[in-house]
């Protein structure tokens, strides 16, 4: 995954952890998101729904469905994601693409 | 002196013999006189001559005053005995009901004392944490003072995590230990001595102190109940050598009404002047409450603010719930914690924060920069240490907010409260909007799932809840929702602020305590509840029909996450090798282990199962039983495999003998 495409997303996931500890994105990071432009409608949705609580580090390196994605996004509506239906499909679908589970494998870290 | 005056109020020696020691020490006749005048309104309190006390029976006599002019009869009673039963006598006239202790067998003076006085009853905790968390809940849901004891520097030891959490949560938890050394022997490393054990809770106490002589244990003790109750609250840690417990006193006994300071602050009117004309003046005012609010019973009191200024209310990490959250002017809690994660208002130009300590997580200070801040406080400590504040008014938050009200309704023209009543609007048609969308949770694709999902066993729970139930929340990786806490007569919120891990149960077992009229739910995720299960056994032996629901994924999934997010594409996730995280293999079943502490319970698997359970849970609990829902709860997240790898330790193979 390339460095600019990582600093594009960020969302929660799940029953992961407890927002308050998650890491605030650095203004940095969504500046360098803002210069990306958005091809899917998903894409753009995630920028303005999620950056505001953290970042990507945590989902990231996930490969899953859209189902799987979709289900993961309900579970930030329980920590107070306000979102409708329609948006939340529209990111699952996104996501569900670029991170399926066709989609390019993560890269990884540098020991 | 201390023997002239023993030997005076024994009856050993005359008041002139008294007088005339004195002065051939070189004390004035006159000072000797008043010496001798103090000594009397002492012995004047006993009835008769002053007995020996029967060993370990504290001979708690005729009330007087020992200090003259100031206080009541009531107020002051002398008395003589150990100095355990001393102890017992101050913890009675320190408006202390409940003693919550673990067997600690060089307090046995003080146990003794106990029989002959019914009104201070003592609870004996299986384990000190769990104790400690109790007598916490129970001072949390009652605001009426108690003790924690324990035996000497090893029992403390089991009860600090508590103690940590009640210093984080600004609790009045005063606790006591003996120092396991005689006065004589100290020093020697002896059976559990650990030289200066008080130093070791002093980081997280608010006041430390240690007895320096059998007869200034009562006022050891009452100091250290006005300590932890003067705000802002915290925990004190009192100590004195073990043999004190039974050397025989004579002390005062004090009412703690006669020294407590009773601080309520009001605010500064200068500063209340401009934090008024802030407000009044700001295009989109927010306010964040905090649990100051709570302690002080002053949640009608920022509703009518916000309704005021029809201004948005929201709130960080805290224990209660503040505000009402089915209150239109509720936009929700900070869901990261700082304001820059807030849904809406994006735009606030004046902050208001009402008794909310603000915990910082994150180098970014919660309330940004640019925003005009007011905080409003009693913990004057830690105001200023992160954030910019614009106006600070160190207050009672009961009293500062009955200040600010009055000064806002002093600049509010009819223009403003049509303004105020516009912005009262907008915020409504948010909320609405927003708990329409947050209602949209059950449209989960997992929603029916089995094992369920943490947010349907939540959502489950939320609509089984009474109306006024009291909900400890101590599954740290759940949000609740769906709850509609409201502190002003519904339902109410004790989560925690610490993260020491297994509070929940001995909490909810307090609160039940305190509150034995109103429904009580724990929630508690399993790595959290294995951490402090032995409050079970005091449900079942005290007849507390707490309903326990155990969110069982056999996981510590918040470290699991964050984990990951501090090692993004490690070898942890490129191999599945989480070594941290997984409580399975075997699993853990809760309700067998409630079993063995005499609490019923059964295992739920999936959600029809689960509202089955429930009526059976009501059920026992009407009947004043406890009950234990051990729900099997998916694990969710990236990296969880569905048979989740386990560090390969076998010590099968190196097994040489079947013993």
């Amino acid at each position: 995954m390339s460095k600019v495409r990582r600093a594009c997303f960020a969302f929660a996931l799940a029953c992961a952890s407890t927002l308050f500890l998650i890491a605030p994105a650095s203004a940095e990071q969504t500046q360098e998101s803002a210069k990306e432009p958005a091809k899917h409608p998903g894409l753009e949705l995630l920028r303005s729904k999620c950056f505001q609580c953290h970042t990507d580090s945590m989902w990231r390196d996930a490969r899953q469905d859209a189902r799987w994605w979709e289900a993961a996004l309900y579970r930030m509506v329980g920590r107070g994601g306000v979102w409708t239906t329609e948006e939340i499909k529209v990111m699952a679908d996104y996501l569900g693409t670029d991170f399926g589970p066709n989609a390019k494998p993560p890269e990884r870290a540098k020991q | 002196m201390r023997e002239l005056v023993v030997k005076y109020l024994n009856k050993e020696m005359s008041r002139r013999k008294f007088v005339g020691t004195l002065t051939k020490a070189g004390i004035t006749v006159t000072a000797a006189q008043g010496v001798l005048a103090s000594v009397s309104s002492v012995s004047v309190a006993q009835t008769g001559p002053a007995p020996t006390p029967p060993a370990g029976a504290a001979a708690a006599t005729a009330a007087a005053p020992a200090t003259a002019g100031q206080a009541t009869t009531a107020a002051v009673r002398a008395v003589q005995g150990t100095g355990g039963s001393a102890f017992a006598d101050q913890l009675i006239a320190s408006g202390v009901k409940y003693v919550f202790g673990n067997s600690a067998s060089e307090d046995a003076p003080f146990y003794d004392a106990l029989v002959d006085r019914p009104e201070l009853k003592y609870i004996l905790t299986p384990h000190e944490g769990p104790g400690a968390a109790m007598a916490a809940g129970y001072i949390k849901a009652s605001g009426e003072p108690a003790i924690v004891m324990q035996a000497a520097v090893v029992g403390m030891a089991n009860a600090i995590g508590q103690m940590i959490n009640a210093f984080k949560e600004q609790t009045p938890l005063v606790v006591y230990s003996y120092r396991s050394d005689q006065t004589g022997s100290a020093g020697r490393d002896g059976f559990e001595e650990v030289a200066n054990q008080e130093q070791i809770v002093q980081p997280f106490t608010k006041h430390t102190w240690l007895a320096r002589r059998a007869d200034m244990i009562p006022e050891t003790v009452r100091r250290a109940f006005k300590a932890s109750w003067t705000p802002p609250y915290g925990p004190s840690y009192i100590s004195w050598h073990k043999d004190y417990n039974q050397t025989r006193i004579r002390a005062d006994i004090v009412a703690q009404n006669q020294i407590d300071p009773r601080m309520r602050v009001r605010p500064n009117p200068q500063e209340v002047e401009r934090a008024a004309k802030l407000l009044v003046e700001a295009k989109m005012p927010l306010m964040i409450v905090g649990d100051e609010i709570y302690k002080a019973k002053a949640a009608p009191k920022a509703v009518k603010l916000a309704e005021l200024l029809g201004m948005p209310v929201t709130q960080a990490r805290q224990l209660y719930a503040n505000f009402p959250e089915p209150h239109p002017l509720w936009v929700g809690n900070l869901p990261a914690g700082t304001l820059n994660s807030i849904t809406w208002p994006k735009d606030a130009d004046v902050v208001i924060n009402v008794g909310n300590k603000l915990q910082h997580n994150s180098p970014a200070p919660i309330v940004p920069r640019n925003k005009k801040f007011i905080d409003m406080r009693i913990d004057h400590w830690s105001m200023g240490n992160v954030m910019l504040t614009e106006v600070p008014l160190v207050a009672d938050v009961g009293y500062g907010l009955d200040d600010l009200i009055a000064a806002v309704e002093q600049l509010v023209t009819p223009a403003l409260k049509q303004k105020f009543a516009e912005r009262a609007e907008e915020v409504k048609k948010v909320t609405t909007q927003m708990r329409a969308l947050r209602a949209g949770i059950v449209n989960s694709p997992d929603w029916d799932q089995a094992p369920i999902i943490a947010d349907r066993l939540t959502h489950e729970i939320s609509r089984f809840a009474d109306p006024d139930a009291i909900i400890v929340h101590e599954a740290g990786s759940v949000s609740l929702h769906g709850f509609g806490f409201n502190p002003i007569g519904g339902r109410e919120l004790f989560f925690y602020y610490g993260a020491h891990l297994g509070s929940g149960v001995g909490t909810a077992a307090g609160v039940k305590l305190a509150r034995p009229n109103q429904q009580v739910i724990c929630l508690v995720g399993d790595g959290s509840f294995i951490f402090g299960p032995t409050a079970l056994w005091n449900m079942a032996r005290l007849e507390l029909p707490v309903i326990t629901v155990v969110y069982n994924n056999h996981a510590y999934s918040g470290p699991h996450s964050r984990a990951i997010s501090l090692v993004p594409s490690g070898r942890m996730v490129e191999t599945g090798q989480y070594y941290h995280d997984y409580l399975g293999s075997p699993d853990m079943d809760m309700a067998a282990i409630a079993k063995g502490f005499g609490v019923d319970g059964e295992v739920v698997h999936n959600p029809a199962q689960l509202r089955e359970a429930l009526v059976r849970a009501r059920k026992h609990t009407v009947e004043g039983k406890p009950y234990l829902l051990d729900v099997q709860v998916a694990r969710k997240g990236i990296g969880w495999a569905e048979k989740p790898w386990v560090p390969p330790i076998q010590i099968a193979g190196l097994r040489t003998r079947r013993v």
